[in-house]
C-alpha cells in the first residue's frame, strides 16, 4: 500500500496489541483517564481532517459530540431501542446536521466560518440546557450503561480502542484516497481546485458531513460511557480544550491530534495539584506551539517514526502522503 | 445553436462591479483549433471576460456556452469537465503540495481515471515541460518560470478542449517565456486550442493566429494580428494615441 512503511506499522501494531494485553494493569483511575483520552482522540482526529486537511476552521465540533450524544441518550429513552443502534442514530444525525452546516457555510472560510460555527455551538448548548422537559437541562440526562452489569472498565477501554482504531481507519484511508488529495487541494486554493475540476461543494459538505459524524460517535459513546450527560459537554471550554490538544499535536496529521489528545489529557490529569493553574500553562504551550511549531509539537517526532527503517536520504513520500513542511 | 468546431461562445456578457461596467454586452466565440491573443489596456475587462468564460464569475447578462450546450451559472468544475481548462493571472497553485500532486488532482477528478495511469499521465507532462527534477518539491518552492509551466500542466491534466491561459508571461525569465511560448506552439499543433491573455505584446504577437482587443469592457477589435495591429481604434486605445 502507497505511502504505508512497514517497520513503523509493525511497531504500532505491536504498541496497540501490548496496551490491549495490558490494559488491565491500570487502575480504575487511570483507565478511566485513558478511555476519555481515546475519547477525544477521536474528536480530535476527526476535527483535524476538517480544520487541517480541509482547512475549515469549525468551533462547532464538541456541539456535534453533544448533539451524537443526546440524540442517542433521547431515542433510546424514548424507544428503548438498542444501544448501539442508539449510537448510530447519533452518527446519522451528526452526519445531516454536519452537511446542512457545510452547506450553509459553503461560501465562508476563515475568520466568518469559525464565529458561525461558535454561534451554532452556542445554539446547540443553549438549546439543550433550556429544553428541560427533553434534555433534563443543566441538571443532566441519566443514560443507559454501554455495557450492562461491567465490573470494570476495561470492556469500556477496549471499545473506546476499537471506535479510536476504526475511526482511525476510516479517515485514514479518506486522507489516502483521491478524495482526500482533493480535501488538500480545497484547503490550498478553493478557486484553482474547482478549475482542476474539483466539486469543492459537494467536498466541503461531504468533510463537514464526515467529521460531525465522527464527532457524533464520540459523543454517542461517551453518553453511554459516563451515566449522566449535560449540555457542558458540547460547551466552548471543551472546544477550546479540542483546540489545543489537536494543535499541540499536529492538526495536519491524525495520529499526531490524536497524540495531542493522549498527551494533553494525561497531562491534565497528571498535574491536577495545580488546580486551574495548570490550564494556563496549556495556554502557553499552545502559544509557544503555534509561534515556533505551528505543524504541533509531536509532527518532528511522527516524521521521524515513519521513517524507521528507512535507508539515509530515502524514497520521497508516497502520493497523498504529506511531507514535513512548514506551513 | 452553435456553430460547428465552436467550443465557447459568450453572447452578450456584461458584468458591473458597483458603477464600474467591467464587461459590457461582450460576444466572444473560441472555435476549435484557434490561437486567440487577447490584449487590452489595464481594466479593459479580459480577466473579467476568462472569469465568466470559465465559470469563475457569473454574468450579470449573457449567456456562456460550451459546444452548444447553455452552462452561464453553472460551477467552475463543469466547465472543467467539459473541457475548458484555465490559469490565473496570479499563479494558483496548490502550494503546499508536491508538483506531482498538483497534477494528480485534475487527472483524477476524470471519470474513470486510475492513480497508475494518471500518475504516468502526470509525469509524462512533468517531462514535456522540464519539471521532472523537481517532482517530489512543494508547489510553492518552485521558481515563478517553473510555477506557471507547473500551472500549464495542471489544465493539460484535464485533457481540456480549450485552454485559457491569464497573462503566462508575466514575471517570468525570459528563457523560461520562450520555453512556455514554445510549449504552448507545440500543443497548439498537436491541435490545442488556446486564448492567451497578456500584455507582453511582442509574446502574444509571436504566437497569435487571431488577436482580440478590449478596451472600457468592450471588443474593439477582432481578426489577424497583421490587420488589428494597425488598426486605428486598437492604436488609439491600446497605445493611447
Amino acid at each position: 500500500m502507497s505511502g504505508v512503511r512497514q517497520l513503523p506499522a509493525y511497531i504500532l501494531g505491536a504498541a496497540a496489541v501490548l496496551a490491549l494485553v495490558f490494559a488491565d494493569q491500570l487502575n480504575s483511575y487511570w483507565m478511566h483517564v485513558a478511555i476519555i483520552a481515546m475519547y477525544y482522540g477521536i474528536l480530535a482526529s476527526s476535527w483535524s481532517l476538517l480544520a487541517g486537511s480541509v482547512g475549515l476552521f469549525s468551533l462547532s465540533h464538541m456541539a456535534f459530540a453533544a448533539i451524537g450524544a443526546y440524540t442517542s441518550a433521547l431515542l433510546i429513552k424514548w424507544f428503548g431501542i438498542p444501544i448501539p443502534l442508539g449510537m448510530v442514530a447519533g452518527v446519522v444525525m451528526c452526519c445531516v446536521v454536519g452537511g446542512l452546516i457545510g452547506w450553509v457555510c459553503l461560501r465562508m472560510s476563515g475568520p466568518y466560518l469559525a464565529i458561525f460555527t461558535l454561534g451554532f455551538s452556542e445554539i446547540v448548548r443553549i438549546t439543550i440546557a433550556t429544553e428541560d422537559d427533553v434534555t433534563a437541562g443543566m441538571a443532566g440526562l441519566h443514560t443507559d450503561p454501554l455495557i450492562a452489569g461491567a465490573a470494570t472498565r476495561l470492556p469500556y477501554f477496549y471499545t473506546a480502542f476499537a471506535l479510536l482504531a476504526l475511526s482511525l481507519l476510516v479517515m485514514g484511508l479518506l486522507v489516502r484516497s483521491r478524495w482526500g488529495l482533493f480535501l488538500r487541494a480545497i484547503r490550498e486554493d478553493e478557486q484553482a481546485a474547482a478549475a482542476s475540476g474539483v466539486a469543492v461543494a459537494r467536498f466541503r459538505i461531504l468533510a463537514f458531513a464526515i467529521a460531525s459524524g465522527f464527532a457524533g460517535l464520540a459523543g454517542g459513546f461517551y453518553a453511554h460511557y459516563i451515566p449522566i450527560i449535560t449540555p457542558s459537554m458540547g460547551d466552548l471550554n471543551e472546544m477550546a480544550k479540542l483546540v489545543v490538544m489537536t494543535v499541540i499535536g499536529g492538526m495536519e496529521r491524525l495520529p499526531t491530534a490524536v497524540g495531542g489528545a493522549i498527551v494533553v489529557e494525561f497531562l491534565l490529569e497528571e498535574l491536577r495539584d495545580y488546580g486551574q493553574w495548570r490550564l494556563p500553562l496549556f495556554g502557553i504551550i499552545l502559544l509557544l506551539t503555534m509561534r515556533f511549531a505551528r505543524n504541533g509539537l509531536l509532527t518532528p517526532i511522527w516524521l521521524r517514526f515513519v521513517r524507521l527503517g528507512e535507508a539515509p536520504g530515502g524514497a520521497p513520500p508516497g502520493i497523498g502522503e504529506e511531507k514535513g513542511s512548514e506551513a | 445553436m452553435s456553430a460547428a468546431g465552436e467550443l465557447v461562445r459568450g453572447s452578450g456578457l456584461t458584468k458591473r462591479y458597483g458603477g464600474i461596467v467591467a464587461n459590457d454586452g461582450v460576444d466572444f466565440a473560441v472555435a476549435e483549433g484557434d490561437l486567440i491573443g487577447l490584449i487590452g489596456p489595464n481594466g479593459s475587462g479580459k480577466t473579467t471576460l476568462i472569469h465568466m468564460l470559465t465559470g469563475h464569475l457569473e454574468p450579470d447578462g449573457g449567456e456562456v456556452a460550451v459546444r452548444g450546450r447553455r452552462v452561464t451559472g453553472r460551477a467552475p468544475h463543469i466547465y472543467a469537465a467539459m473541457g475548458v481548462a484555465r490559469t490565473f493571472q496570479l499563479t494558483q497553485l496548490f502550494g503546499r503540495m508536491t508538483v506531482l500532486e498538483n497534477l494528480l488532482v485534475p487527472g483524477l477528478t476524470r471519470p474513470h481515471s486510475t492513480r497508475e495511469e494518471v500518475t504516468r499521465r502526470a509525469r509524462g507532462y512533468l517531462a514535456f515541460l522540464n519539471l521532472s527534477h523537481v517532482e517530489h518539491l512543494d508547489a510553492k518552492n518552485l521558481s515563478g518560470g517553473q510555477q506557471k509551466l507547473l500551472e500549464l500542466g495542471r489544465c493539460l491534466m484535464l485533457e481540456p478542449a480549450v485552454l485559457f491561459l491569464d497573462e503566462p508571461f508575466a514575471g517570468v525569465h525570459p528563457r523560461l517565456r520562450d520555453e512556455l511560448i514554445l510549449r504552448i506552439q507545440e500543443l497548439h499543433k498537436e491541435g490545442r486550442t488556446f486564448v492567451v491573455v497578456d500584455h507582453d505584446m511582442e509574446s502574444i504577437l509571436r504566437l497569435s493566429r487571431r488577436l482580440v482587443v478590449m478596451a472600457r469592457g468592450a471588443k474593439i477589435a477582432d481578426g489577424p494580428p497583421e490587420t488589428v495591429r494597425t488598426d486605428q481604434a486598437v492604436l488609439a486605445a491600446y497605445a493611447g494615441l
